[in-house]
């Protein structure tokens, strides 16, 4: 009995109203969507959206690593265009390189997480700074690499088989590849002492380091994770497109960003749940869909998402009015 | 014959910190063209005075008057309209605008909406005059100033405001001894204006150098105040004193002549300014306190035992064995076995929104992990045996630390470093703000571990707790060890004497 009592509190604090508003919200914009059309709650419409969400979502979860620092990886576009890039390129490198594909591209989305890192840790400059100039390196080298056209090397089998296929019947492999992703994610987090490192420096990067965590190593990972997940969203959606192309991780950072802190994660780091961030993925994802299907021009898409940030850190992302 | 209306009068003004009580029906009167220097140990609440009659913080009880008009004041900026001007011991300036810029912040002269630099240059310029640093350039940026002339600017910026009444709060503690003299004669001239100072310094020579009336605060009451110059330094320091024990510290063990073994020693250990060659030695099962003035560089010298502060020179021996701690991993591994209890257990010490049990078991998580994950059967039964051990009460493991008392956040603190069987445990004023109980409960702890072979080094700003915890107390001034006291010598009255560095009391010059 004693031990039912003593975990009360711990199933209470996973209730986290952010979660529990996210996902209130997304049964809303189910109930909006079936009122355009009926198919909005068949299950095929569903797993449509779930495949889709499964993108951002693996992109979304190195963000919230960074995010759960109290950081931001603002290098996430670019490092998605490299990733998709870098392994269609391998693919003209005969079979090793075509088997080598997938690896090498998040290899490259990890080196310049890894940059990130040591610019973050090391070198002390704010992570808004290195990871927009880094942004700004992987384009330029991507332009570089392109010539300034599309690039013509297409995904390779591997890739498209990630994104498109299907090992469960019925079950789209991008969704068993986020699920993956995301369950090693709460592993991490919740089970591993690097987990209790991010949130504790998240919280205080002072006590953390007083208490003899290695801070600087730990973020260094966490932006490494980063670029490498990025880079593997950016193989991913090769595979789903069949190719890579110039500006594919644009349309990904904001959406990214947005779908950590409407899952509740502070923006100031040390707080959130991963399954807050899940729920984020796909209210964004059904929100674009709804978007679409209402027919509004890319603008409109782009002002109700910045409205619907705001509204939400309105409500719950605010940071206590004293401290 | 009827007493003239002092200038500023407080009377029965109280003020509690949660169950801490800073200052209890107080009582002060302010006169013009008097300089009065408030004395009292660290905690004896003249902070609090300042905060309240400078509007910083509002008294629960108690009346302020001006001319004899009850006041009250809703903010700094109320009270400096009122005619009262602070200058705080931390230095207010922002270092990249200009002197001119700094003098005028608060209320810039304007002219169409915008800032009339012209009339902010004639303001600054007729404030460096009146506060005697007409060298200063109204233009120069702040930053290129050294800190003497910044502590000039400081005072310009507080006399552009035209005050009645200027106080000081330890504004002198960053200078040299060349520039409180000029210090020294601006103030004199201010109080020939008829200005009121309040002079606040423990440096007692400053205070018979300057002071006509001065007042001693003791346990947050006004216990005397008399001319300058009719009281011996000796009974300042019984003044500031006399209070009762009221703690209960364990027994300490008789040791012998046969000096204990050193764990931990330092040689000749520097920092900056902070810290000035400081060699001390730690043997097993020794708590050596680390007494003086708040400030005086004990903090800094835990901080660089601990491999936190960047570029320390002189040595650092464990066990005699030079090491180099360059980062608290290195001062918590194995070889090295060191745990600091930091300052503020609310931003360094704890991380409060995380559950109690991610706390206490933080800095362990090497120990209790394999491969990285943590071995959670483990943890449980290293929490539950800290638990236990320090009868730390909560209720639950999985609720934030923030959720508990001071008292109890203290423990968790303490309780994560005890995980690591620290054989060095430093400890930064452990007992700050928290109740009597626990207060004793960490003493007999202290000397629990001691027994067990700790070497123990602690810092307070109590002088009771130094005394009734520590064999030997090493007292700071000015970031050097000036005294060493232990035994029979460490009594209060030769502890304060040290800590304001004056001579009296039987104690013994340490050998450097």
């Amino acid at each position: 009995m004693e031990r039912i009592t003593g975990r009360m509190p711990r199933f209470l604090r996973r209730a986290d109203p952010a979660v529990a508003t996210a996902f209130a919200c997304i049964v809303l914009l189910l109930l909006i969507g079936s009122l355009y059309s009926s198919s909005f709650l068949s299950l095929d419409y569903l797993l449509l959206q779930l495949k889709v969400a499964s993108f951002l979502g693996i992109i979304a979860t190195g963000m919230m690593l960074v995010i759960l620092l109290g950081q931001i990886d603002l290098s996430v576009p670019w490092v998605i265009g490299m990733g998709a890039m870098m392994a269609c390129a391998a693919a003209a490198y005969g079979p090793l390189g075509t088997a080598l594909a997938v690896p090498f591209g998040v290899l490259c989305g990890l080196a310049l997480g890894l940059i990130n890192g040591v610019g973050v840790a090391y070198l002390r400059i704010p992570s808004m700074i290195v990871t927009l100039a880094t942004n700004a390196v992987a384009q330029g080298l991507m332009i570089v690499y392109t010539g300034g056209f599309a690039p013509r090397d297409t995904a390779t089998d591997a890739m498209r088989w990630l994104a498109t296929g299907a090992l469960i019947p019925g079950v789209p492999n991008a969704v068993l590849v986020w699920a993956l992703v995301g369950g090693a994610m709460v592993f991490v987090l919740t089970r591993t002492g690097f987990g209790r490192a991010v949130y504790g420096i998240g919280n205080s990067e002072r006590a953390a380091y007083l208490s003899g965590m290695s801070t600087r190593r730990v973020t260094m990972i966490a932006f490494a994770v980063s670029g490498a997940l990025a880079a593997f969203g950016g193989v991913l959606l090769a595979g789903y497109a069949s190719k890579a192309a110039q500006a594919m991780g644009d349309a990904y950072l904001l959406p990214a960003i947005a779908a950590v802190v409407l899952g509740g994660t502070s923006i100031l780091g040390g707080r959130g749940s991963y399954l807050g961030t899940v729920a984020g993925v796909i209210l964004i994802t059904l929100l674009q869909s709804i978007l679409s299907v209402m027919q509004l021009p890319e603008a409109g898409r782009q002002i109700i998402y910045g409205a619907v940030i705001i509204a939400m850190l309105l409500l719950y992302g605010r940071a206590p009015a004293s401290r | 014959m009827e007493e003239a209306i002092p200038l500023f009068q407080m009377t029965g003004v109280s003020k509690r910190y949660g169950g801490v009580r800073a200052l209890e029906a107080a009582d002060l009167a302010v006169e013009p063209g008097q300089i009065q220097a408030i004395l009292g140990e660290n905690g004896a609440g003249k902070s609090t005075l300042i905060k309240i009659m400078s509007g910083v913080v509002a008294p629960d009880a108690g009346q302020l008057m001006m001319h004899g008009q009850p006041v009250s004041f809703a903010s700094p900026a109320a009270a400096n309209k009122a005619g009262i001007a602070c200058i705080f011991q931390e230095l207010s300036l922002i270092p990249d605008l200009s002197v001119a810029d700094n003098i005028v912040i608060s209320d810039p002269p304007k002219r169409f909406g915008m800032i009339d630099r012209k009339a902010q240059r004639r303001v600054a310029e007729e404030a460096l005059r009146r506060a005697g640093a007409e060298d200063i350039h109204p233009a120069a940026l702040v930053a290129d100033l050294p800190l003497s002339r910044r502590q000039m600017v400081e005072i310009a910026k507080a006399l552009a405001r035209n005050p009645r009444i200027l106080i000081l709060d330890e504004a002198t503690s960053a200078l040299t001894a060349a520039d409180v003299t000029k210090v020294f004669s601006v103030l004199k001239r201010l109080r020939a204006d008829g200005m009121a100072l309040l002079f606040i310094s423990h440096r007692m020579n400053e205070i018979a150098e300057l002071a006509d009336v001065c007042t001693v605060f003791r346990n947050g009451r006004n216990v005397a105040t008399y001319a300058a110059g009719t009281r011996t330094d000796n009974d300042v320091v019984e003044m500031m004193i006399g209070r009762e024990y009221s703690h209960v510290f364990p027994a300490k063990p008789l040791r012998g002549e046969a000096a204990l073994p050193p764990v931990l020693e330092c040689r000749q250990l520097s920092w900056t300014n902070r810290l000035r060659d400081i060699s001390l030695s730690v043997g097993a099962g020794e708590v050596v306190g680390l007494g003086g003035l708040d400030g005086q560089g004990q903090r800094e010298l835990l901080l660089a035992l601990f491999g936190v502060l960047r570029g320390c020179t002189g040595k650092v021996l464990i066990d005699g064995k030079a090491v180099s701690i360059s980062s608290p991993v290195t001062a918590r591994s194995h070889a090295v076995g060191m745990a600091l209890i930091p300052e503020d257990r609310k931003t360094e010490g704890l991380l409060l929104p995380m559950s109690v049990r991610e706390n206490l078991s933080f800095s362990s998580l090497d120990r209790l992990s394999r491969w990285g994950i943590i071995d959670r059967a483990a943890e449980q039964i290293a929490n539950d045996e800290m638990l236990q051990l320090l009868e730390i009460k909560t209720a639950g493991l999985d609720i934030p630390a923030g959720a508990l008392s001071g008292g109890n956040q203290q423990k968790v603190v303490i309780a994560k470093w005890l995980m690591r069987n620290p054989r060095i445990i430093l400890l930064n004023d452990p007992t700050r703000g928290i109740d009597v109980g626990t207060k004793q409960e960490l003493y007999r702890l202290l000397r629990r571990l001691a027994d067990r072979g700790a070497s123990i080094l602690f810092y307070s700003t109590d002088y009771d707790e130094l005394i009734g915890c520590c064999d030997r107390v090493l007292v700071f001034y000015d970031g050097a060890i000036r005294r060493e006291l232990a035994g029979e010598e460490m009594t209060e009255h030769a502890l304060v004497a040290s800590a304001l560095n004056i001579p009296g009391g039987k104690a013994t010059e340490v050998r450097v």
